[in-house]
């Protein structure tokens, strides 16, 4: 009891301003330094640490891949794509969907790093790196699906274009070429926007490892020293990079969304079809975010220092204005065809509200619309790890559900009523589905070991540029441009 | 004249002193050019009194964003000419639907230029002293320069007066 007594009396003891510090310091990363030696151990350490548990995911999301992934694929190439669900009049069913899902996963990274670069929103520091890593997998995903869904894969090399001799010229303007070029140069530049910053942090994982880590560190950090030079150069290629990155990223969903736009399907030729993907891929890649962090959070070692609920508010204040902003396309897109619109838009609407699959049309609206709008104006909730992953998860359901309503549903019900048809996905089909979900995990699950998840250059550097200033009675954060 | 390359480190909470040190550099006749600071978190020129540093890369990026342009522009206007397929009542070669190509390729062509240009900078010959410390990356700040043998005994006391831990010579490695 005179213990307890003590401590009372002593923070009693400290001044206002005092408790105030402390409590900025553990609510906001910037405030909280620590040495950049401890640090780096820190990251260090979560990156070397392995489990028993972990080579048990590892083994048996690569057995995933194996199986669901590689093995219906394989063998959906060995018997015919008739073992897919896709036949009149639904000819894009799930691979579609699940292409133009992961690409829109991919956006976050790019979002998140290089739009709050720009603007130099300072919560981004410690999670740039997990939401680019994310982004290239994502895409690599996500890049699988055209190749799967072309069935005959082996001749996928007619789609370069070459002279050959059987004069097979692609048309450059065809929106599959332009989904092509544009994949191939988001992939390319993600990966490279992933590396640069990546670079100081290679070479102090360099300085701190021995074997083959030490060998592939010191290939990767490019003989990096620090040099006033070459910090100069790092930082001019990642202002380039920041800003030229966010009109790719733009340019990428679009073109995926001029794939139906261009079309001349009922329910697809629209205007507002380009920034109606965008958004939708914002919301659900910035979710995906979410759900990452909160997974890096509690299974690697020292992450809770880094990934703060400062992390997921920021963050979830994101996903609700994105998540208005996709309600506020929605409806666009749906009063206009429904008040003005020809008939068969207004029965294709009609049947993805009371049709064989509106539960998929509900699991949209409940998902993107009604969860985030109900739960995360709450600043209690958004600082709640556990919560938003559960509502971040909701989210992407909801936005493959979206996904799903654009694509089969819509497909199933176009002009000629005789021609209607409901779409059902194989489990071949399923299965490849569940494998490159398997493909992404395990992928990220290696990458964690390997490569620093935390940028912690970038960390400390946002460290020495907050300071905690007194104004008056109050104690407030201060931020000082060191640029 | 004879000169020892040294290399001395401060702590990341010492950068007033970095800063002194390499006054201090200044004032015993060691000109810019034999002067080079090494860091593990970026610090601007003018909080450590440094001259400019100068990259081409902004330039080998517009080079390459050209690059990209002219290799799209060949694919759009030259390969349907190359092999025209005529289509009634549709232009050979429309502009409006190149311009997805054209921006794809362009900027393709700017962002792997981009990287490019790190590299070769990278890789290029850099002139000044040079050496590395593994404590570099603990956030200390390095200050490595040329010194002739004559005031070096002197240098390194006035620079351990600021603060400076000296590294001995034969821990200066390349990393």
């Amino acid at each position: 009891m005179a213990v307890d007594a003590k401590s009372l009396i002593g923070s009693q003891a400290k001044p206002h301003h005092e408790m105030e510090a402390e409590e900025l310091r553990k609510e906001h990363l910037l405030l909280d330094p620590m040495p950049r030696e401890e640090m780096n151990q820190m990251v260090m350490d979560a990156m070397q640490t392995t489990t028993p548990r972990y080579w048990a995911f590892v083994i048996g999301f690569g057995l995933a891949v194996v199986v669901l992934l590689f093995g219906a694929w394989g063998y959906m190439i060995a018997t015919g794509m008739g073992v897919a669900g896709i036949r009149r009049p639904v000819y894009w069913g799930i691979f579609i969907v699940s292409f133009v899902f992961w690409i829109g996963i991919s956006h976050a990274g790019t979002f998140v790093s290089a739009i709050l670069r720009v603007f130099k929103a300072e919560f981004r520091r410690p999670f740039t790196r997990a939401a680019e890593l994310m982004t290239t997998f994502g895409l690599a995903a996500g890049a699988l699906y055209p190749l799967i869904h072309l069935g005959r894969v082996w001749v996928f090399y007619w789609m370069i274009p070459y002279p050959n001799s059987r004069w097979l010229w692609p048309n450059f303007r065809s929106p599959l070429v332009w989904d092509f070029l544009a994949i191939t140069t988001y992939l390319l530049s993600s990966t490279i926007y992933l590396f640069l910053p990546l670079i100081p942090d290679l070479a102090m994982a360099r300085d701190r490892s021995k074997g083959w880590r030490y060998y592939l560190y010191r290939t990767l950090s490019l003989g990096w020293r620090g040099t006033e030079a070459e910090w100069f150069r790092l930082r001019k290629a990642i202002g380039i990079f920041a800003f030229a990155i966010i009109p790719v990223m733009f340019s990428v969903h679009t073109i995926v969304s001029w794939d139906f736009a261009v079309s001349m399907v009922a329910g697809w030729q629209s205007t507002i079809f380009g920034p109606y993907f965008i958004i939708g891929a914002i919301l659900s890649g910035v979710s995906a975010v979410v759900t990452i962090l909160y997974i890096l959070r509690t299974t690697m070692k020292n992450f809770d220092y880094f990934i703060r609920p400062e992390v997921f508010d920021g963050l979830g204040k994101l996903i609700l204005i994105f998540s208005m902003s996709w309600a506020y396309f929605f409806f666009n897109e749906y009063l206009l065809n429904w008040y003005g619109g020809t008939a068969v838009i207004k029965k294709i609407l009609t049947l993805h509200a009371t049709g064989p699959s509106a539960w998929v049309w509900y699991v949209m609206l409940i998902c993107n619309v009604a969860i985030p709008w109900l739960f995360l104006w709450s600043k209690k909730v958004r600082r709640t790890p556990w919560l938003m992953f559960i509502i971040t998860l909701l989210v992407n359901v909801g936005m493959f559900a979206e996904r799903y309503t654009i694509i089969p549903l819509t497909l199933g019900h176009q002009r000629s009523p005789f021609d209607w048809g409901i779409y059902n996905p194989t489990i071949i089909e399923v299965s490849i589905v569940l494998g490159t979900l398997c493909l992404f995990i395990f992928l990220y699950l290696l990458a964690s070991r390997i490569i620093p998840l935390i940028p912690v250059w970038e960390v400390q550097e946002g460290q020495m540029s907050h300071t905690l200033r007194k104004v008056g009675k109050t104690t407030m954060p201060s931020v000082t441009e060191l640029e | 004249m004879d000169t020892n390359v040294r290399m001395i480190l401060f702590k990341e909470d010492q950068i007033d002193h970095a800063a002194e040190a390499i006054e201090t550099l200044h004032t015993q006749g060691i000109p810019e050019k034999d002067i080079s600071v090494i860091s593990g978190v970026p610090f601007s020129e003018k909080i450590l009194g440094r001259p400019m540093s100068w990259t081409r890369v902004p330039q080998i990026a517009l080079a390459g964003a050209f690059v990209g342009f002219l290799a799209a522009s060949l694919l759009n206007f030259l390969t349907p000419n190359l092999y025209r397929m005529t289509v009634g009542g549709l232009p050979l070669t429309p502009i409006p639907t190149s311009i997805v190509v054209t921006f794809e390729l362009t900027m393709l062509g700017l962002l792997i230029s981009t990287f490019i240009g790190v590299f070769i900078e990278t890789i290029s010959p850099s002139y000044g002293p040079k050496g590395y410390h593994p404590k570099i990356s603990d956030g200390y700040i390095g200050i490595l320069f040329r010194c002739p043998t004559n005031v070096d005994e002197k240098t390194c006391l006035e620079l351990q007066d600021l603060g400076a831990e000296i590294v001995n010579p034969a821990e200066v490695k390349q990393p």
